[in-house]
């Protein structure tokens, strides 16, 4: 312990360095696990966020909402299957509205009012009680979706004002605004003069007590012909992107893993060759194996936990600087969790060093030719 | 050099963890490419194929096709404005398609379009269509009768077309008049009345500057549409541009690691060898000659890596599932091993100042 903590001393700059290197990396995986999060929160939050327990889409859509298209039988359908306590349609669509003055896309969330369908992260305001009120994303009360604006679209023809706002309730990385089912049948109305009428995008669901969300889906899916229902964290996982950014992120994340592993392996090793002389004198003059072994752990360790605390360090002061608009959180227990993995594999990292210091022969002291030996 | 490939033939052991980390990461450079050509191909095919000039959206539609819609009196003033020698309707209908005996619908899209594109003939009798190939994958076949929307209206597929898809949706290639028809069915809300389409391809007259026309037919249309250029119109389509930079960031950051782990690995295999590289210099090599060897096993590690993680990415994309829109592209793989060679190179030269400093007077101890 005391000869690896006097050679870090002495070293200070080598090891200081390999310390950044490894606090480097560390922010990275936590960095990117953050804004993993984030991201699939803003591709999910309006579906997650919502109090409907089962989503109904039409069979055709393959389990896409904006491909999806229920008929008005099958809505109705819907709510005589046994085991729903309440039922309505979802409108979903994307619209381009006039918010703060400025054109930009928007999401509404055309709902039963009071029924599912419903915000249930509301952090200030009230739900919406009559049509053309709206809950908007909070993430976006300063673009235009405050509480008191008004978002118009199709011109003038539809004006929704906002009356609450949501947590975490993005849809498609898009501000969304919680509406009745009228405000969105206006609302594609006003955009389409030529629709016949306005189909539901999907419907949602509620199961009576003592019957789960998913045994509820079973039923709707067996019971009315061509929809596809799903319990909501199944709805959530299939939305389109969630799984290929998932992958994307993971298999980033898989490398940053292996890069930090190499780097830890490649440092000690070669830290454990330059020394091998001094190691072998240490041998040769009696030092314990296991006791050289401990040493090279103690810096593993001292290292990687001070790398950690870095990577720790950079993420809060990451998420001091972040923006409104994407939040980045220092959440302690990531980087708990990452710190435990990287600990891990920085033990693995130094098997090849362990490997070294043991095979390290104490009599090649003697049979070095400067020293007298005969090589 | 004869010294170092000699090296690298008797002892391969030696550069087996470079070499396998260097495998993995020409795999993840290849999927991650593969990944990124697939979904940039595949979202982006009928755009590309447009030979015409210029891509009219209504203005408020923000570059998007699917809310975009061009009405008979806008097209009429497109159709009017100086510069302009031909229109085409483009319109597209993103839905499922039952094929005959299979069990999962095809994910499709069923493309309204007058002609110009490219590698497509002209539109076919009403109730066919030309197939985009990669519907190949989900069971369709020339001379299949699919059945799409809640309606289940029937298309017939007549032959195949390449490289035309839509937002990863192969497409079906129709009339227009057939494509109003299914979107009607398979969305009544986007239902669009006789004579309008969601865009309009434009070629722009001999001589005429496609960014004035652009502007003349803003004009023309009182402002409420936006004309792009194909190349603008691709980059327009959703995600298309994030995806591009995103996965060019971690594609460069990878080589970048690439480049680390040679360098630490070839730092390591100099230290290790101080007192051989000693003696070498002792009987007169020069430093130059070591690094060139040096660099020699980096290259050839990394070439052994390149083949065997070129291997182990064809065998791992024989077997994604086809729902995964993973190409693998034979310019793509070029650039990774060309930048796999340059880390190399450069990852290796890390150790010339190592080199360099060895004395010769190491060599006796």
């Amino acid at each position: 312990m005391t000869l690896a903590l006097r050679e870090i001393r002495r070293a200070k700059l080598r090891f200081g360095l390999l310390a950044g290197a490894v606090g480097l990396l560390v922010f990275l995986i936590m960095f990117q696990q953050t804004l993993l999060g984030t991201l699939l929160g803003y591709f999910t939050g309006a579906l997650e966020n919502q109090s409907g327990q089962v989503v109904v889409y039409g069979e055709d859509a393959r389990r896409n909402i904006e491909g999806s298209v229920l008929t008005p039988d099958q809505v109705a359908a819907v709510a005589g299957v046994d085991g729903v306590a309440e039922s309505g349609p979802l409108g979903q669509g994307t619209f381009t509205v006039r918010a703060d003055g400025e054109l930009t896309d928007a999401v509404l969330w055309g709902h039963t009012l009071g029924g599912p369908g419903s915000p249930t992260t509301l952090s200030s305001g009230r739900l919406p009680e009559a049509d053309f009120e709206a809950v908007a994303s909070s993430i976006d009360a300063g673009s235009g979706f405050g509480i008191g604006d008004t978002v118009s679209l199709a011109g003038d023809a539809v004006e929704i004002t906002i009356v609450g706002l949501a947590r975490d309730a993005r849809f498609s990385v898009l501000p969304a605004m919680f509406v009745s089912y009228a405000t969105y049948e206006a609302a594609v109305l006003a955009v389409n003069p030529d629709a016949p009428f306005v189909p539901a995008t999907a419907a949602l669901a509620n199961p009576v007590d003592g019957v789960s969300p998913a045994e509820l889906a079973e039923r709707i899916t067996a019971a009315v012909p061509g929809v596809d229902a799903l319990d909501r964290a199944t709805a959530v996982a299939e939305l389109p992107g969630v799984s290929a950014v998932s992958q994307s992120f993971n298999l980033i994340l898989l490398l940053a893993f292996v890069v930090v592993t190499l780097v830890i392996g490649f440092f000690f090793l070669i830290i454990t060759v330059q020394k091998a002389d001094a190691v072998t004198l240490l041998k040769a003059v009696g030092a314990d194996t296991s006791t050289l072994v401990r040493s090279l752990l103690v810096q593993v360790a001292l290292v990687t936990v001070a790398g950690i605390v870095i990577g720790g360090g950079l993420l809060q002061v990451a998420s001091l600087g972040s923006s409104e608009e994407f939040p980045i959180e220092a959440d302690p227990a990531l980087v708990a969790g990452t710190g435990a993995i990287i600990i891990v594999l920085a033990a693995l990292a130094s098997i090849g060093s362990i490997r070294r210091v043991v095979r390290l022969d104490a009599t090649a002291v003697v049979s070095r030719p400067s020293m007298g030996g005969i090589s | 050099m004869k010294l170092a490939i000699r090296e690298l033939l008797r002892r391969p052991g030696r550069f087996a963890v470079a070499g396998s980390a260097l495998t993995l990461i020409v795999v993840l450079l290849l999927l991650l490419g593969g990944l990124l050509d697939g979904l940039y191909l595949g979202s982006t095919g009928l755009l590309r194929a447009q030979q015409s000039d210029l891509v009219v959206y209504s203005e408020d539609a923000r570059e998007s096709i699917i809310r975009s819609r061009i009405d008979v009196d806008v097209r009429a003033a497109i159709d009017g404005t100086d510069g302009v020698a031909a229109t085409y309707g483009l319109g597209t209908a993103l839905l499922g398609a039952r094929v005959p005996g299979e069990t999962d619908l095809a994910d499709t899209a069923v493309v309204g379009y007058e002609g110009a594109i490219a590698g497509v003939p002209e539109p076919p009798a009403p109730g066919q269509a030309w197939a985009d190939r990669r519907l190949e994958a989900a069971g369709v076949g020339v001379g299949d009768v699919l059945e799409l929307g809640p309606e289940a209206l029937t298309l017939e597929v007549i032959g195949w077309v390449d490289d035309v898809s839509f937002l990863q949706q192969g497409a079906l290639m129709v009339e227009p008049g057939t494509w109003r028809e299914i979107l009607a069915s398979a969305r009544p809300d986007a239902t669009l009345p006789e004579g309008t389409f969601q865009v309009v391809g434009v070629d722009v007259a001999e001589g005429s500057d496609p960014d004035a026309v652009a502007d003349a037919i803003a004009a023309a249309t009182g402002g409420t549409t936006v004309a792009l250029t194909v190349d603008e119109s691709v980059l327009a389509l959703p995600g298309v541009d994030a995806q591009n930079s995103t996965f060019t960031q971690i594609i460069g950051i990878t080589l970048l690691v690439a480049g680390l782990i040679t360098a630490l690995f070839f730092a390591f295999v100099t230290i290790e060898r101080t007192a051989q590289y000693g003696v070498l210099k002792a009987i007169g090599a020069s430093s130059a000659q070591i690094y060139v060897g040096l660099v020699v096993q980096a290259v050839a590690v990394t070439a052994g890596a390149v083949v065997l993680g070129g291997l182990i990415s064809v065998a791992l994309a024989s077997q994604i599932p086809p729902d995964i829109p993973l190409q693998l592209e034979p310019p793509r793989a070029l650039f990774v091993a060309v930048g796999m060679f340059v880390t190399a190179v450069i990852g290796g030269s890390i150790s010339l100042r190592r080199v360099v400093r060895i004395d010769p007077a190491s060599a006796i101890g």
